[in-house]
């Protein structure tokens, strides 16, 4: 179940809207309000980059109930190019190109949608770079 | 100072269960205050673990069902930390009697899970992950592969080294009657044999069925008092020489080095110093191990060997009974049975069995002291005990 904030933090879920530490610099995906590192709460919105690296992965055959039609799920745990990772769906996966290290892009993709009314929500998902695919 | 000590404590046999979450709370509450040699009316506060009962039994206040089920109307709350809601009912019990307000205090823990389908299970456990995680598809099982991917290429651990984990906690199991799964089963079925797909299938590479503890029904209770209170009671009072909790990073993503789980060696680390004791005077221990990968790391984390050497100690057979410290002898969550809100009173009856003498064909000779953590969320909540044999 996809929660009713989807809607107010839909920024985050599609152009990767973290946020910025004005007072020491540290960068955060999902946004905070309380800087984890120095505790200041002068915090400023800031778009994250949409490129970075595989840390590592895994492909999920017994995902949850709303994301069974998707099956299998490809995992991958990913840093960005400023240092900040995340957890994300692979799309458009060919196994021989997981590797730990591949560069990888964002992209816009359906992520789920709710069963009785059909609303489709959309969000980030990584892929791995095509020129990486292609050596 | 008061001292905290645990008079009754059982749980139900764990597994497919007939019964329902209400009967899944009261009869290990009645055994455990009968054990006891204590009535109903003697209680003075109870607490229920529960992770799920609104969602997959339609069931909540579940602290007054049961004071209602018992007849008696005493304060009463459910404790909801995810798959670590048994260690935290636990300590809430431990600091309501140290407080000096209250002396006898129930504690009882139930799940009922298994009339519901496994993807049903994995949507409402994924939501105790933080939200850009599950919105991103992921489960428990996909965090623990791609921890397990991340240590395993780190440490040189093998699939093998985390089928021996679970061959040892199915073998433990055997001996205990109220385990969920009594099957005995070696590293070569697991993962050499031409049945390994079907038995055995990658659920979430590197992790297999094998790797990964199963949906149970079941129910614990565990009745604890005030040291001096007890010893009229019984010649045989446990003790709770000390606990800790820490939090970690809701997310994953967020831990500098995603292999450590800090809040096992912030909590283990405070569970020892309030209890005095080292990890080395602790003779039997029951880990969280919903998945197997999770027993080599919270063996390192709690404090009991060097980081990225504990599969050497399981190729050593330093885990097994008769080693140099035996983890889950009950099974494990992987063989004893995982249901969420029971699972860690069970972790502390076994160990109440272990320091009484009482495990019968699976008994640590002589054990003095027991350590358990109990996990909630996906390493993001830990809760460590340490249990003594009265004297
Ligand atoms: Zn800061």
């Amino acid at each position: 179940m996809i929660p009713i904030s989807y809607w107010r933090n839909r920024r985050s879920y599609t152009a990767l809207m973290g946020s910025r530490c004005r007072a020491c610099g540290a960068e955060y995906f999902p946004p905070v309000r309380v800087c984890r590192k120095c505790k200041s709460r002068d915090i400023e919105p800031r778009e994250m980059p949409r490129k970075g690296t595989l840390i590592t992965y895994t492909k999920l055959t017994e995902p949850a109930e709303e994301f069974g039609k998707q099956t299998p799920v490809y995992l991958g745990l990913i840093e960005l190019s400023n240092g900040v990772k995340l957890v994300s769906t692979l799309a458009d996966v060919s196994e021989s190109e997981l590797n730990e290290g591949a560069p990888v892009s964002m992209v816009i993709r359906r992520w789920t949608e709710e069963g009785p009314t059909g609303i489709i929500y959309y969000g980030y998902k990584f892929k791995v770079d095509a020129a990486y695919s292609m050596s | 100072m008061r001292k905290v000590a645990i008079l009754g404590a059982t749980m139900t046999k764990f597994g497919k269960l007939t019964q329902g979450l209400d009967e899944l709370l009261l009869e290990p509450s009645l055994t455990a205050i009968e054990s006891s040699k204590l009535s109903e009316k003697d209680l003075d506060l109870l607490y229920i673990s529960n992770m799920l009962g609104g969602e997959l039994t339609k069931q909540v206040s579940l602290g007054t069902m049961l004071a209602d089920e018992l007849g008696v109307k005493i304060g009463a709350d459910r404790i909801e930390n995810g798959p670590a809601a048994g260690a935290s009912a636990i300590k809430d019990a431990f600091i309501a009697i140290k407080s000096g307000l209250f002396d006898l205090v129930l504690v009882a823990g139930a799940e009922k899970m298994t009339h519901m389908a496994t993807e049903v299970i994995s949507e409402y456990i994924s939501y105790m992950l933080h939200p850009v995680e599950r919105m991103s598809g992921a489960t428990l099982p996909s965090l623990g592969a791609m921890l397990a991917r991340l240590y395993m290429k780190q440490y040189g651990v093998t699939s093998e080294d985390l089928a021996m984990i679970a061959v040892k906690n199915h073998k433990n199991a055997l001996n205990n009657p109220y385990a969920h799964l009594q099957k005995m089963v070696t590293v070569d079925n697991l993962l050499h044999s031409n049945e390994m797909e079907k038995i055995n299938p990658m659920v979430a590479d590197p992790l297999r069925r094998f790797d990964i503890s199963p949906i149970s029904d079941g129910g614990a209770a565990v009745v604890l008092a005030e040291l001096e209170v007890a010893k009229k009671y019984t010649d045989l009072p446990v003790t709770i020489e000390g606990f800790g909790q820490a939090t970690d990073s809701l997310a994953l993503h967020e831990r500098p080095v995603p292999t450590d789980i800090n809040a096992v060696k912030e909590a283990s680390k405070q569970a020892f110093k309030m209890s005095g004791i080292s990890p080395d005077q602790i003779d039997v221990a029951e880990l969280h191990d919903a998945f197997t990968i999770l027993e080599l790391v919270e063996s390192e984390d709690a404090g009991f060997f060097e980081k990225g050497t504990a599969h050497k100690m399981v190729r050593e057979g330093q885990t097994e009974i008769g080693g140099k410290l035996p983890i889950n002898t009950s099974g494990g969550l992987k063989a004893r049975g995982h249901p969420l809100g029971a699972t860690g009173l069970s972790q502390v009856v076994e160990l109440v069995w272990q320091l009484r003498g009482e495990a019968r064909g699976r008994q640590v000779p002589g054990a003095t002291y027991g350590f358990s953590v109990n996990l909630g969320g996906f390493g993001s909540n830990a809760v460590s005990l340490i249990l003594k044999r009265g004297d």
